[in-house]
């Protein structure tokens, strides 16, 4: 008896979970007929690739594709940049002091979007920012930067402590054991940081509406063409924008530990 | 004693301030500007003034928002801490295929929400396929109007909502669990205490500050909701964020725009307080 409540609350959850992801890809393939009416079809019955090559041979699709994909690669390097020599910082500090400081990022990414969003896109007017990647990949990196710092303060603490102090009675600057044995060393991690903070920018909404006009992003695309009920277009786009997140977080799914999404749990 | 402490760290200095500037300057320069904006009068420029209050507070749509956004973050919460939970604990079994099934029920959690939001759409709409299955089980005959308004509408975004973060409270519950002494779980197992015991005297107990905290997170990302009802409704139901919007993008009116951030601003903050009081007693309790 329990085992049968066990498997039926299981395959709830299995249906729950998937039926969502099912009609996505099923709507971008199969004929308008079989949706746009008032029993639309359950199964896939008639399989179209007409939606998909109306989206590529648009030409609509490859702006916003490598607008998405550019603002997200220069938000990683940003926050690249910014995060090493203070992520390594902060994993070199006294628990009290950097546990303090994590809190502090960690804050940061509870603020609401709209508070930041709505001055910034006055100013970025003025600036020249607005509609830019630029601009966008500096609103970006706000999501970004907390995300990859988390990742990478874990990753360098990893760093056995005796590797440096050897370096550093071999007379090596702090600089260079951080380039030299640090980094080489945490290069999975950077890797991690690098992917996660990838997809912090890949499916930002608030920012994008914000700060773009005319070039649009993937998501706000999807969200453009759910306003015009184009069903079909806003289905393929949702799923090239899906299918990378999936095959990541799939294949990262054992670095998925609530600490990185939630933030430190324990503070 | 200073001037020592920056000669022995001018280095470390040197190295976390880009971050730690980057991360306030892009916070606290716009949280200021926008403190200012809500407190302008946007008639005559006046500084400071509460005419943007008063002209949100009047506005009904402005009341609703407020509503749905309240009912939305404790009707998600009620649902996803329950899913949650009960997933964790289905993952505590040992079972063929357990991997696998983690796998699956993380799958949401890297759906981008706008996506799911378009998703959703398919389901709730009055020619979607929720009405079709209900249909074909002889439940309704007339279509239901899922995204029409009123509390069903709202019901259909808190569904939206914890289909996608159901998997994130899981994964902090299990993280809980997880922590749980084994040796106590088999004490009381041998003892006799029931399956239900077991949960209600034990894990639940461990699980407190694993709770609280999914509680304040999510609920601090229940108050920002934006793109899940924006996408999924339109402007049927409005919530703090896209009143906000709206007052931006459709009215031009930066001062009421911000007026409304504040608003949500301050509730956050609240949030936040009690999660760092949560915080601090936590590592008193460890």
């Amino acid at each position: 008896m329990k085992k049968i409540i066990f498997v039926l609350l299981m395959i709830f959850a299995v249906i729950f979970v998937l039926t969502p992801i099912y009609l996505m890809v099923k709507i971008s393939l199969s004929p308008p007929a079989e949706i746009l009416t008032a029993h639309p079809s359950l199964g896939m019955h008639a399989i179209t690739l007409k939606h998909w090559k109306a989206v590529i041979a648009s030409g609509e699709l490859l702006p916003p594709l490598s607008k998405s994909v550019i603002v997200a690669l220069m938000s990683v390097i940003l926050s690249l940049l910014l995060a090493i020599p203070g992520a390594y910082v902060l994993s070199r500090l006294p628990y009290r002091i950097s546990s303090a400081l994590l809190l502090f990022i960690f804050l940061v990414r509870m603020i609401p979007q709209i508070e930041i969003a709505l001055p910034i896109s006055v100013s970025f007017i003025r600036l020249g920012l607005l509609d830019t990647d630029l601009g966008l990949a500096l609103a970006h990196t706000l999501n970004v930067l907390p995300i990859v710092t988390w990742v990478l303060v874990s990753s360098f603490k990893a760093v056995p402590a005796d590797l440096e102090d050897q370096a550093a009675i071999d007379g090596c600057g702090k600089i260079r054991t951080l380039v030299k044995i640090v980094l080489p060393l945490s290069l999975p991690g950077i890797v991690v940081a690098a992917i996660f903070g990838f997809l912090g920018s890949w499916d930002e909404f608030i920012y994008a509406i914000y700060l773009c006009l005319a070039n649009k992003t993937l998501p706000l695309e999807v969200y453009y063409y759910i306003n015009r009920a184009s069903f079909f277009i806003a289905s393929a786009y949702a799923t090239i924008i899906t299918i990378p997140v999936i095959i990541v977080t799939y294949v990262m799914q054992k670095y998925l530990k609530s600490e990185y999404l939630a933030g430190a749990v324990k503070g | 004693m200073i001037i020592k402490a920056a000669k022995k760290y001018w280095l470390e200095v040197l190295l976390v301030t880009p971050l730690l500037a980057y991360l306030l300057g892009f916070t606290l320069w716009p949280i200021i500007h926008s403190t200012i904006y809500a407190f302008t009068n946007y008639i005559n420029g006046d500084f400071p003034s509460l005419v943007s209050f008063e002209a949100i507070i009047t506005n009904f749509q402005f009341k609703e928002a407020v509503f749905n956004t309240l009912f939305i973050t404790f009707f998600s919460l009620f649902f996803e801490l329950v899913l949650g939970l009960g997933l964790a604990l289905l993952l505590l079994e040992k079972f063929r295929g357990r991997k696998f099934f983690r796998a699956l029920m993380l799958l949401p959690l890297g759906i981008p929400t706008i996506v799911v939001a378009s998703n959703m759409r398919y389901i709730f709409d009055t020619n979607g396929f929720l009405n079709e299955i209900f249909y074909r089980l002889h439940l309704i005959e007339i279509p239901i109007n899922w995204l029409g308004g009123g509390i069903l509408t709202l019901f259909t975004v808190v569904i939206a909502d914890m289909w996608k973060v159901t998997p994130l409270v899981m994964l902090i519950l299990l993280a809980g669990i997880e922590s749980i002494p084994k040796e106590v779980l088999e004490a009381a197992q041998i003892d006799g205490a029931s399956y239900l015991r077991r949960l209600w005297y034990i894990i639940l107990p461990f699980l407190r500050p694993f709770i609280t905290m999914a509680l304040i997170i999510r609920g601090i990302d229940a108050f920002r909701i934006f793109e899940m009802p924006l996408a999924l409704t339109g402007r049927v139901v409005p919530v703090l964020g896209t009143f906000s919007y709206f007052e931006y993008r459709e009215y031009g009116n930066i001062y009421t725009s911000a007026a409304a951030a504040a608003i949500l601003m301050l509730m956050i903050m609240v949030a936040i307080t009690i999660y760092l009081k949560v915080v601090k007693q936590d590592e008193v309790a460890l």
